[in-house]
This record gives C-alpha cells, sequence and structure tokens, in this order.
C-alpha cells in the first residue's frame, strides 16, 4: 500500500520533534477540555429540565455517559496505536498506545462508579449484573491486565510490544465478552431496568451530552500528550535533547 | 434554575462529579509531576558529572569529596 | 516420513513434551488433586443441601477446571525458554506456529484430560443429576482446548516478564468470560431439560476459530517476547 503512512508517521514519529508539538498542543486541550465542560456541566445539571421519571437523579448521564463512550473510544484508539507500533515498529505508537491504557482505564472506573451511585437510587441496588455494567467491568479487567503486563518487563521497549499485542487480542476479545454476556444476560433474566430506556430525548438534554463528549476527548489528548512526554523523557533519557531540556528546565520554570 | 439539592438525590449527583474531578485531577497531574522529577534528577546527575569533569570550576554549590 | 518433514518434527516435538510429562507424573495429578480439593470445599462453604449443590455444580465444575488449567499453565515455556530449546524451534526450518500447536496439545492432553476424566466424579459428588453428565463433558471437551490455547498465547507473552504467576490470572480471566458463559449457559440448559445446542455451538465456532489462529498469535507473541 502506500507509503505515505510510514514516512508521515515517521516524521512526527521523532521523539524530540513530538515532545515539543506535544508540549504546545497540550495547554490548549485541556483549556478547551475545561471550558466545554464546565458549559456542558452547567447546561446538564442546571439548565436541563428534570426527567418527568428519574426526577433529577438522571443528571449523571451527563458525566455517566460520555465516560463509558471514551472507554471504548480509548480502547479503539489504544489497538489503532498498537497496531502501528508492531507492524511499523515505531517506538512512539507503542508509547502512545501504553499511554492510554491507563486513561482509559481511569474513564471505565469513572463508568463504573458513576453507574453505581446511578443504580443505587433507580435500582435499589449498587450493583446488578446488568449486561453493560457487566462487560464494563470486564473492561476494566483487560485494561489493567495490559498495564499489569507492562509494567511486569524489565525493558520497557519489550513490554510495550508485548502489552500491544495483549491490546490487539483483547480489541478481539471485547465484541465477543459483549456479546456473550447479553446472550447470558438474556437467559437469566435478571432485573432488566435500561438505563437509556427508548424514552424519548430532549434536545436541551442531547447538547450537553455532546459537549461533555467533546469536552472528554479534549481532555484525552492533552492527558495522553501529557504522558507521552513524560514516558519520552524516561525513555530518551540518555540522549542529547532530553540532556540539553534537563539543563534548561532548571533556568527557567518549567512549562 | 435547578436546586441545588437535586430532589432528594443531590448526594448522587454530587458524589458522581466529585468522582470524575478526583480520578481525573489525579490522571492529570501524575504525568506532569512524573516528567518534572525525571528531569530534576536528570540535572541533578549531569550537574554532578560535571562537576567530577572538572573539579576546580565548580559552579554549583554540591562539593566534590 | 523423513526427518526435516513437517510431521514427523510435529511428532517428535509431541512426543518430546509427553515424554517429558510422564517424567514427572507427580506434576500431572497436581492440577487433578487440586480441582478435587477446591471442590469439595463448597459443600463445606455452602452447606451440604442436595438442592443447592445441584443448582450450583456445573458452574463449580467449570471454574475450578479453569483455575487448575491456570495453575499448570504457567511453566508451560519456562523449561523450554530457560534451556534454550524454543529458540532451537525458532530457528528450525518448520513454522513456528505448528510446533507451538504441537506443545499446545501437549499441554492439553497432560493438563485438561485427566481434568475431564475426574469431572464427572467432582460433579457426582456435588449431586449432579447423572443425565446431564455427557453434556458436561461435552462442554469440558470444547472449553479446555479453548483455554488452553488462549493460556498458552499468554504464557508465550509473558515469558519475558520478571513475575508472571498473578500477571496471567489477571490477563487470562477476562478473556474467558465467553468461554464460561457459553459452557455453562449449555450444562445448565441441559441440567434443565431445555435445547442446549445453541451454546454449544457457539463453543464449538470459537474453538474452531482459536485452533487456527492460536497457534500463529501464540508464535508471534513468543518472538515478540523472546526479541531482546
Amino acid at each position: 500500500m502506500a507509503n505515505w503512512v510510514p514516512l508521515w508517521l515517521h516524521r512526527l514519529g521523532s521523539p524530540p520533534v513530538f515532545y515539543r508539538f506535544a508540549g504546545a498542543v497540550r495547554p490548549w486541550a485541556l483549556g478547551l477540555a475545561i471550558a466545554l465542560g464546565a458549559v456542558a456541566l452547567y447546561g446538564g445539571l442546571f439548565v436541563a429540565p428534570a426527567d418527568y421519571q428519574q426526577g433529577d437523579a438522571y443528571r449523571i448521564i451527563f458525566i455517566h455517559v460520555p465516560s463509558a463512550w471514551m472507554s471504548l473510544f480509548i480502547y479503539g484508539a489504544m489497538a489503532l496505536a498498537a497496531f502501528i507500533g508492531l507492524v511499523w515498529r515505531i517506538k512512539l505508537a507503542e508509547t502512545v498506545a501504553m499511554a492510554s491504557a491507563p486513561i482509559g482505564a481511569a474513564f471505565t472506573l469513572i463508568t463504573l462508579a458513576t453507574g453505581s451511585l446511578w443504580g443505587k437510587p433507580m435500582w435499589g441496588t449498587w450493583w446488578t449484573w446488568d449486561a453493560r455494567l457487566t462487560s464494563e467491568l470486564v473492561l476494566l479487567f483487560i485494561y489493567l491486565g495490559i498495564i499489569g503486563l507492562h509494567h511486569a518487563f524489565e525493558d520497557r521497549r519489550q513490554g510495550a510490544r508485548a502489552a500491544s499485542f495483549l491490546v490487539l487480542i483483547g480489541a478481539v476479545n471485547v465484541p465477543i465478552v459483549h456479546f456473550s454476556v447479553n446472550w447470558w444476560n438474556t437467559l437469566h433474566q435478571g432485573a432488566t431496568v435500561r438505563l437509556l430506556g427508548p424514552s424519548h430525548i430532549d434536545a436541551s438534554m442531547i447538547w450537553p451530552l455532546l459537549t461533555m463528549m467533546a469536552a472528554t476527548k479534549c481532555y484525552y489528548v492533552s492527558s495522553l500528550f501529557a504522558r507521552v512526554r513524560a514516558d519520552l523523557v524516561v525513555a530518551e533519557g540518555g540522549k542529547g535533547w532530553v540532556r540539553d531540556l534537563a539543563l534548561d528546565d532548571a533556568k527557567d520554570a518549567p512549562a | 434554575m435547578t436546586d441545588l439539592g437535586m430532589g432528594h438525590y443531590g448526594l448522587y449527583v454530587w458524589s458522581s462529579l466529585a468522582i470524575f474531578a478526583v480520578v481525573l485531577l489525579i490522571d492529570t497531574l501524575v504525568p506532569l509531576a512524573r516528567r518534572r522529577r525525571h528531569l530534576r534528577d536528570l540535572h541533578a546527575r549531569l550537574a554532578r558529572q560535571q562537576n567530577r569533569r572538572r573539579p576546580g570550576t565548580a559552579s554549583n554549590h554540591e562539593s566534590h569529596p | 516420513m523423513t526427518p526435516g518433514h513437517l510431521g514427523a518434527a510435529c511428532a517428535a516435538v509431541l512426543r518430546r513434551d509427553l515424554l517429558l510429562a510422564w517424567r514427572r507424573r507427580g506434576d500431572v495429578a497436581m492440577p487433578v488433586l487440586y480441582a478435587l480439593i477446591v471442590g469439595t470445599l463448597f459443600p463445606f462453604a455452602i452447606g451440604p443441601e442436595p438442592a443447592l449443590l445441584a443448582r450450583i455444580a456445573a458452574g463449580v465444575v467449570l471454574v475450578t477446571v479453569l483455575l487448575s488449567i491456570l495453575l499448570s499453565l504457567d511453566g508451560l515455556f519456562r523449561a523450554d525458554i530457560e534451556d534454550g530449546s524454543m529458540e532451537q524451534l525458532m530457528l528450525a526450518p518448520q513454522p513456528l506456529a505448528m510446533l507451538v500447536g504441537m506443545k499446545m496439545l501437549a499441554h492439553w492432553i497432560t493438563a485438561a484430560l485427566p481434568l475431564i476424566v475426574v469431572a464427572p466424579v467432582l460433579a457426582s459428588m456435588l449431586h449432579f443429576p447423572a443425565t446431564a453428565i455427557p453434556v458436561l463433558i461435552l462442554a469440558l471437551a470444547l472449553a479446555t482446548p479453548l483455554l488452553s490455547v488462549l493460556g498458552a498465547v499468554l504464557v508465550a507473552l509473558a515469558g519475558g516478564a520478571r513475575r508472571s504467576g498473578m500477571l496471567l490470572a489477571l490477563m487470562l480471566l477476562p478473556l474467558c468470560v465467553p468461554v464460561v458463559i457459553f459452557a455453562a449457559g449449555a450444562v445448565s440448559a441441559a441440567q434443565q431439560g431445555l435445547p442446549w445446542a445453541a451454546p454449544m455451538a457457539w463453543l464449538g465456532a470459537g474453538l474452531a476459530l482459536a485452533v487456527v489462529l492460536g497457534p500463529l498469535a501464540c508464535a508471534a507473541a513468543l518472538r515478540i517476547a523472546m526479541d531482546s
């Protein structure tokens, strides 16, 4: 296929270039994330009307649903980076994949915690073996397995490659888990209260949701770049550009 | 504008928001601190090496034995 | 068959692994004993009522078998990596995937087959109905190779890691959720007199996929883990 994919990646894939690029983008992404998040929360918590069935408790979806989307989106991004890293042996792609895992795990954790906080008033229980909650829990375990495998190696590069392979295995497995858990849930007919029922959703509920989704995407970029910058400094500690950085660092306050 | 108590559900809504904020705040601060710590360690190591190479022209306060 | 032939090489790897296992028969018996002991702990923990035990018997047997396989997986490639024979297999002219597939087969024969043999005994101790035992054996016969293949891929990935015992459990258990669901679904359907063909067919489809892709993935994982 095309040669331009490795070429383009090669240019941005140079660690010092990416370090500077990420350092320039990160504050803007974080600022945008905070601004959009504040607007979305204002819209969701104060402007949108209370749901006629769930009252004000439904407002948790403005945090819960974007986090759930991000937990899957980050897995997709991580799988793409892992694939690029394994096929073209690009170190930066491996770093991106490994830096994504803790962020994805954080969003999965938020999804589970807020889902539980929503379940308590709605279902009367903190936890139920609902298909979606169960899939999300398995997803959290997969994230933790990836992080664990990455850190179990003495050689970080080798750990990143092994964990990238596990990311790809997980990418095959996550849809199978979701399908099997759905099958299992219909078999056992537990408490099947639907979180997002077919009830119509008001436009004043949609825009905060979409804004929050954009905010979490921006947040992901910001957090990813911060992690990649830290990983690059650690991995390239012996190289000249990091030495220069360390010497500059003492003179002026770190950016 | 709705009331801050959120009906009877204020506890649940606000604690969800708190969890969201705390988890993401930790996730933001940890890598920043890690990068800064590594750069500082590297700086200290480089300064020591420089000191050792030119003991007469020590420009920093660490005295070389 | 000539000595360099693929079939001969596969047979040699299989024979070697089975011989090694036979020389350490005590180690092979360990997972079986473990499964029996874990199985007998359940009545002590939840009480000896036959109805309750019969209700959970299938799940207990499946999870116990899964844990025993997990226990036996840990050392699957360790000896070969340490004494350098894994490098020899990688350098061999035959495809690594086939040779590694033979090692998986040997692992299944030595670790999973004895478990399938004792599973009916364990199930009967838990008052599992005798009429459903053939379905239990069939489900185990499809589920255990799947677990062996999945586990072997993950053991290969963790081959270069410092500590792998608990890590292997952390990596394997989320991946075998579908296996447990379908195997237990088929058995409990048979127990209630319901049709059990659909989950069994899913299990079979999964096994067919795993048998084809597993050795390839395992060979790729070994190359990543050994490459340094």
